[in-house]
């Protein structure tokens, strides 16, 4: 064909390949510039600067070595961070994996207006997170909606056995701040996995169920035998967006909880902690530090959550 | 996702995805087909299996629409009566609402401003940066194309806040932290995102060659092929890009809470104006709410497509 041999005359020449790198490098050179130096060089920046004396009034000071990373893991309240970010990832995560697969089931069934519940359950992860969790908050308030309806339906005495009382303050008091936090956060991202979990299940063909169905499976088993299994792509890919984002909470922690993740600390992620410590207490070197285990940490879960599930095909 | 700039597309943050996740960004309604739905003859439990799937649907679709009907109700009731539980407010008043169009500090016009204005020039630089990287990576050949575009997919890996204090000082040091030049410091840190480059590239590798070589073959250079031939080929992405970009960025909290001051704020900010140690003021945050979401409704009702297929172009590859 003309055209195969346009493309390879083009190639065996050394001109034509050198103006094509050339425009490519053209191309790129400022998306690359900026990938280059704010994030490939700003982690750089950051062990640099994790292992001085560095502060925002007096600028690098002297070498310090991992006297930062050391001093913040003595820090009660940064232990208290990660705790609370581990037990946000272990609840979080698994709970709106699990919803938004059984919406994206539900959905993905052939139901006259599943176009539109699809977009309405979607519809809480696409509006702002500011937004949301005020909302949320006006919501969880002692003489909120919430207790209101649940007082209304009369489901005050089920709440009683676990300990809530009629105008109970759910972001307000310690014990249940952090968890009314995981339940904003699964209603509005179980909409973004169940997009995921959709994706997935369209490249599970037809067939399969068909030849299931003829074998006599119930869909209850179908589900269980077949579509599970056949997902796990699709877990592994949400789980790890699932555990990266949990491990960066922060936009609903700070609203609801202040700078300090009030009330006592319960709202206190380690995202919240690195901000409070560049911001309000100007200490960049711990900040540096806390930002570089927090990429440890993301980094090494999602090596072992890809050994756990195998590498997808197409990785 | 709970603390990025890019809430819906933390997915982009997957090496090499497919082709085949870019390419349902072209089907009219690429989700719809191949439901699993097997009905066998003479099944009852069929029907009640729908009746029941209905009946969820309807109670997490209200469940999913009863706080934004609050907010909007909310919005219209005094102070004393946001408390209670009354569905229509006792008496309706649009206090809340004179109080964010007289009382705000800055003011709404420039809230909306300075949303509006950032929103824009970071949509438009994306779409810009993306278009033009995600076609080399694509479809030109150079020296170090693997291991740059390997850098672009890490870049989605390295979480907002370690660039936090790094990116701070850089902007310090070139003087972008002080005064107006504060938006241009916004605008710089999320000028180009990883998840666009990578949009476009899956876009422009599904697209046949014999297009442009059919230009090249014209004698059409690097740029007026990709700017001629390809990119109006990739309007489905292009508008994917741009519509998820605006509503990222309309939303984005992080980065202009740290690297904005107080004039520059922007609508998503400002709702934690409101909140003081003994008292919300409920019924002017609530309209704040609703102002904040509607921009992004409106969006959506429009370009629910995009969205939808955006989102599901970033997740098929799993």
């Amino acid at each position: 064909m003309t055209i195969a041999s346009a493309r390879d005359r083009r190639v065996s020449t050394g001109i034509g390949q050198r103006s094509e790198a050339l425009a490519a490098y053209a191309f790129i050179a400022i998306p690359m510039l900026l990938f280059l130096v704010l994030n490939i060089g700003s982690i750089l920046y950051a062990l640099f600067i994790s292992v001085f004396q560095w502060n925002i009034r007096s600028g690098a000071g002297a070498f310090i070595g991992i006297a930062n990373y050391q001093n913040v893991f003595k820090d009660p309240i940064f232990i208290r961070a990660i705790q609370n970010s581990v037990y946000y990832a272990i609840v979080w995560v698994p709970l709106t994996m699990a919803v938004g697969l059984f919406l994206a089931v539900l959905v993905n069934q052939k139901l006259r207006g599943r176009t539109f519940f699809r977009a309405a359950f979607y519809f809480p992860a696409i509006a702002s997170s500011a937004a949301v969790t005020v909302l949320w908050i006006f919501l969880a308030q002692p003489d909120g909606l919430f207790n209101g309806i649940r007082g209304a339906l009369g489901l005050n005495p089920i709440f009683q056995l676990f300990g809530f009382a009629p105008n109970q303050n759910w972001i307000g008091d310690s014990h249940t701040a952090l968890n009314s936090v995981i339940l904003l956060n699964a209603w509005t991202t179980s909409g973004t996995f169940m997009l995921f979990y959709l994706a997935s299940l369209q490249t599970i063909p037809g067939e399969v169920y068909e030849a299931a169905a003829i074998d006599g499976a119930g869909s209850w088993q179908m589900f269980w035998r077949i579509t599970f299994p056949l997902l796990k792509p699709g877990h592994y890919f949400v789980a790890t967006v699932a555990v990266i984002g949990a491990l960066q909470l922060f936009d609903q922690a700070r609203i609801a909880g202040g700078t300090t993740g009030d009330p006592a600390n319960a709202l206190m992620s380690v995202v919240l902690y690195l901000y409070n410590l560049a911001f309000f207490k100007f200490d960049f070197d711990r900040a540096a530090a806390v930002g570089l285990i927090l990429f440890a940490i993301i980094l090494t879960l999602t090596l072992i959550q890809r050994r756990l599930f195998g590498s997808a095909p197409s990785w | 996702m709970t603390g990025t700039d890019r809430s819906p597309m933390p997915g982009g943050a997957t090496p090499g995805g497919t082709v085949a996740g870019v390419t349902t960004l072209r089907s009219g309604d690429a989700l719809a087909g191949a439901a699993p739905v097997v009905r066998r003859v003479g099944d009852t439990g069929a029907h009640w299996r729908r009746r029941i799937a209905y009946a969820v649907m309807i109670a997490y679709g209200i469940l999913m629409f009863v706080p934004f009907a609050w907010s909007v109700i909310t919005s219209f009731k005094t102070q004393a009566d946001s408390v209670n539980l009354s569905v229509i407010p006792q008496p309706v008043t649009t206090e809340g609402w004179t109080y964010l169009f007289e009382r705000l500090d800055p003011s709404l016009l420039r809230l909306f401003a300075n949303s509006f204005g950032i929103a824009l020039t970071v949509t438009l630089s994306n779409l810009v940066l993306a278009s033009l990287a995600g076609y080399a990576f694509a479809r030109l050949r150079f020296p170090g194309r693997e291991a740059l575009f390997l850098i672009v997919l890490a870049t989605l890996m390295i979480p907002d806040q370690l660039r936090l204090v790094p990116v701070y000082l850089l902007l310090n040091l070139i003087g972008l932290t002080r005064g107006p030049l504060e938006y241009l410091g916004v605008v710089l840190v999320m000028a180009v995102m990883g998840t666009n480059v990578f949009l476009m590239r899956q876009y422009f590798l599904s697209i046949p060659r014999d297009i442009e070589e059919a230009a090249r073959i014209d004698g059409a250079g690097f740029f007026t092929t990709f700017w001629r031939v390809m990119l109006p080929l990739a309007t489905p992405a292009l508008s994917a890009v741009a519509i998820l970009q605006f509503q990222g960025t309309w939303n984005a909290f992080f980065w202009p809470l740290v690297l904005l001051e107080r004039q520059y704020f922007t609508i998503p900010i400002a709702l934690t104006f409101f909140r003081t140690e003994f008292q919300t003021n409920w019924p002017p945050l609530m309209a704040m709410v609703v102002l904040a979401t509607i921009p992004i409704l409106i969006l959506y009702v429009f370009f629910q497509r995009y969205f939808v297929e955006g989102i599901a172009a970033s997740g098929v590859k799993g």
